[in-house]
């Protein structure tokens, strides 16, 4: 053995291994982009391959995979063969989700460890067993602090969505899917109130609201539709430019058939510069916030959603107008996609009798 | 002056030069590649496509012996044939006409980015399993429409379906798909901002860059998913009752996300809110592309924030970063190091994203061949997958 290896313990020096053989690797003289593996790695995957070769299914094996996986994440084969291990040895799967937990804080972005974790939880050993609710509800505030180190990250949402749609949606658990859910838009609105700008929460928004069926008072939809514009309202009136709100909002008027101009009102105020004796004339307005004190304006997303108001017009008087305010947005307030405002235009105006 | 007079050349020799080093060998910080090295090679061989320094900078030889090493990862079994990502799981002492275990099979990413890797280098086919990728397809495909990486796994998602349409266009032969299915998996996708989610609700588009590993960006994500739902959409052969892959309301919507993604740095990001990456300049940039609307987009802005992605030894990096001195292959590279180095991934799609936006400038270092934004590879390269990869 080489010197580098006095501080790394090895398979091939361990006598509970002495049964495995270890199979090395084949490789061929000149491949694509081979790795120089550490000494570790190439010990630790030797066996591994040994392991396959025999079936073995033994307890020292889960050991053997999460050295692995340690060293390499994604080692798909590794992940799957520990999965198999697994059930053959009727392992407490409670234990493995607590060792998850470990591993998905360290490797948040690696695709299997949420893979792994959907396995064991939709398990029957887990999920159909006396403590499910138990479980499912500890994934819930799991996610919730994976989140609060990466409130952006698109496993952990997906995953949160996943629990929610295949666990919570189907009747079966009564009440406490009401409280569930419940509690989901509390959380939700304490996520939007930390950073109104994270755009993963207004999506997780979209779906508790608009794709998961719908909840225990919210069947008229009407209101809830109006609840839903005025929360994004409120929102965009906090910070007139955050683009995440105004996609929110267009996405609550898109999906409902809505039309753009219920809105204007609402919207002329951000898409034009503050007048100096605005604040003289300001009359409160519960259903129509005005732009915060301080806010710049007039802001992008309202130029642009006040020239679909236009558009939607249709008259050439409306399209005309909607030309301006595209055309100051291409030479003014957001040059950077001047071309595409240029575009706007040219589409808008060929529509229109010659 | 234009505008483009003021872009720094683009470093082809640098580029080339840091995938031909990433080709020869990674260090043990690279280890979580091996478990997609041939998304890698791919990567590494489109951007030498691209830069057109494949015949000028690399052997006969060497060419030969690495389509050796793709077609050895061709494994046939009980779910059919496809390409395993490397040999990280092969048996020294296996043989050719070996049946795959159940513990390496092969991954259907790895089988397009193999077929695409063996356009690159020329190679006649004459080796492919056709019945047998037909068969692989089938295997990976589920109720829902949509498809797994591997036979019998959950993990599927947007963009193994892109995949899966990819192979069946190289193909010619689309029995091994339920295309129906699949394109009501690829609606179910859709969000309300007008890109699509990894799968049904989810966010539009993709995820980050890892910190110092891309792999997660290239494996997990196959970049943006709003791009393989377009790609995939536009791949499919149009069904009866369904001719338009866009109505003209999603494509009004779509096109307006994407654009919303070109930030004042010139570089798109993946989401909403989220920063400048320059694969995003390819996801959305062939997102337009495949839209019809091109030139929606600033070229010049996009070729400015590249040309400060590269990197002083060559490659490109997600971002434009201090880059203090590092790069992928360095094996002195400590895993969190830097975030900023540049990979091949990132490299190739910001070449791809060029050969689809040039900018408009004098300096020929920014030309390169036209794209197949719907292939995702150079078109000569594309032209010769569809000629030679179907049963003759
Ligand atoms: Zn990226």
């Amino acid at each position: 053995m080489s010197a580098s290896s006095d501080s790394i313990e090895l398979y091939a020096d361990d006598p509970e291994w002495a049964d495995i053989e270890p199979v090395r690797q084949y490789e061929n003289p000149n491949p694509l982009a081979p790795i120089f593996y550490t000494e570790e790695y190439r010990d630790a995957t030797d066996y591994f391959r040994g392991v396959v070769k025999k079936g073995d299914m033994s307890p020292r094996v889960l050991d053997l995979t999460e050295k692995i996986i340690r060293l390499n994440p994604a080692h798909y084969s590794a992940w799957q063969y520990r999965y198999k291990v697994l059930l053959a040895l009727k392992s407490p799967l409670d234990l493995e989700l607590r060792l998850m937990d470990e591993l998905a804080v360290k490797f948040l972005k690696t695709y299997q460890v949420w893979h792994h974790r959907r396995l064991l939880i939709s398990h029957p050993q887990l999920s159909s067993s006396k403590s499910s609710s138990f479980y499912l509800t500890a994934e819930l505030r799991f996610i919730a602090k994976c989140l609060v180190v990466d409130s952006k990250n698109y496993h952990t949402w997906s995953y949160r969505q996943w629990l929610l749609s295949n666990f919570f949606s189907g009747g079966e658990r009564g009440k406490e899917e009401e409280e569930v859910w419940k509690k989901e838009m509390e959380w939700i609105e304490q996520m939007i109130e930390e950073d109104v700008r994270n755009n993963s929460v207004w999506h997780h928004r979209f779906f508790v609201v608009f794709q998961s069926g719908i909840r225990v008072g919210d069947e008229d939809r009407e209101v809830v539709r109006r609840r839903e514009i005025d929360f994004a309202k409120d929102k965009i009136s906090l910070a007139p430019s955050n683009p995440s709100a105004w996609n929110y909002l267009r996405g609550v008027l898109d999906n409902n058939n809505l039309p753009y101009s219920d809105l204007s009102i609402f919207v002329r105020p951000y898409a034009q510069a503050r007048s100096p004796d605005a604040e003289a004339d300001e009359v409160i307005d519960l259903e129509n916030p005005s732009p915060s004190k301080g806010a710049q304006l007039p802001c992008v997303p309202a130029i642009e959603f006040l020239a679909d108001v236009y558009e939607s017009g249709k008259s050439r008087d409306d399209i005309e107008k909607a030309a301006q305010l595209w055309k100051s947005l291409a030479n003014e307030y957001d040059t950077i996609r001047k071309k595409y405002w240029e575009y706007r235009i040219k589409e808008a105006l060929e529509v229109l009798p010659a | 002056m234009s505008q483009g007079e003021a872009l720094p050349p683009l470093a082809r020799g640098g580029h080339t030069l840091h995938c031909t080093r990433c080709v020869a060998g990674l260090p043990s910080s690279q280890t979580e590649i091996d478990s997609s090295r041939l998304a890698l090679a791919f990567y590494c061989l489109g951007s030498l496509d691209l830069l057109d320094t494949l015949n000028a900078k690399i052997s006969d030889a060497d060419r030969e012996s690495w389509k050796e090493w793709i077609w050895e990862q061709q494994a046939h079994g009980k779910y059919g044939t496809g390409f395993k990502p490397s040999s990280y799981m092969t048996p020294e002492d296996a043989s050719v006409n070996d049946e795959y275990s159940e513990n390496d099979t092969p991954h259907l990413i790895m089988t397009y980015t193999g077929m695409l890797s063996l356009a690159i280098l020329r190679d006649n086919f004459d080796k492919l399993d056709r019945p047998g990728i037909i068969k692989f397809l089938r295997s990976c495909q589920r109720s829902d429409g949509s498809f797994s990486s591997i036979p019998d796994s959950t993990e599927s998602d947007l963009r193994l379906v892109y995949c899966a349409f990819a192979i069946s266009t190289f193909l010619d032969d689309w029995s091994g798909v339920d295309i129906a299915k699949s394109v009501t998996f690829i609606k179910r996708c859709r969000t309300y901002e007008g890109g699509y989610g990894q799968e049904p609700c989810a966010e539009a588009q993709g995820r980050d860059c890892h910190l110092f590993v891309f792999l997660h960006e290239m494996l997990t994500v196959l970049g943006g998913t709003t791009y393989c739902a377009l790609a995939a959409l536009h791949l499919a052969p149009s069904l009866p009752n369904d001719p338009l892959p866009l109505t003209p309301r999603e494509r009004h919507q779509t096109v307006r996300w994407l654009i919303q993604n070109q930030d004042d740095s010139g570089g798109f990001r993946g989401r909403t809110g989220k920063d400048a990456d320059a694969c995003y300049c390819f996801w959305c940039g062939a997102s337009l592309q495949i839209l019809g609307v091109p030139d929606v987009l600033d070229p010049i802005a996009l070729a400015a924030f590249l040309a400060r992605c590269q990197f002083k030894y060559g490659g490109i990096a997600k971002a434009p970063g201090e880059h203090p001195g590092q790069d992928f292959v360095d094996t002195s590279l400590e895993p969190s190091a830097d975030p900023f180095s540049p990979d091949p991934y990132h490299t190739y799609l910001s070449l791809a994203a060029l050969s689809i936006h040039p900018p408009h400038t004098s300096d020929t270092t920014w030309k390169l061949d036209a794209l197949d934004p719907l292939l995702n590879a150079r078109s000569a390269t594309a032209a010769w997958a569809r000629e030679k990869i179907p049963a003759q």
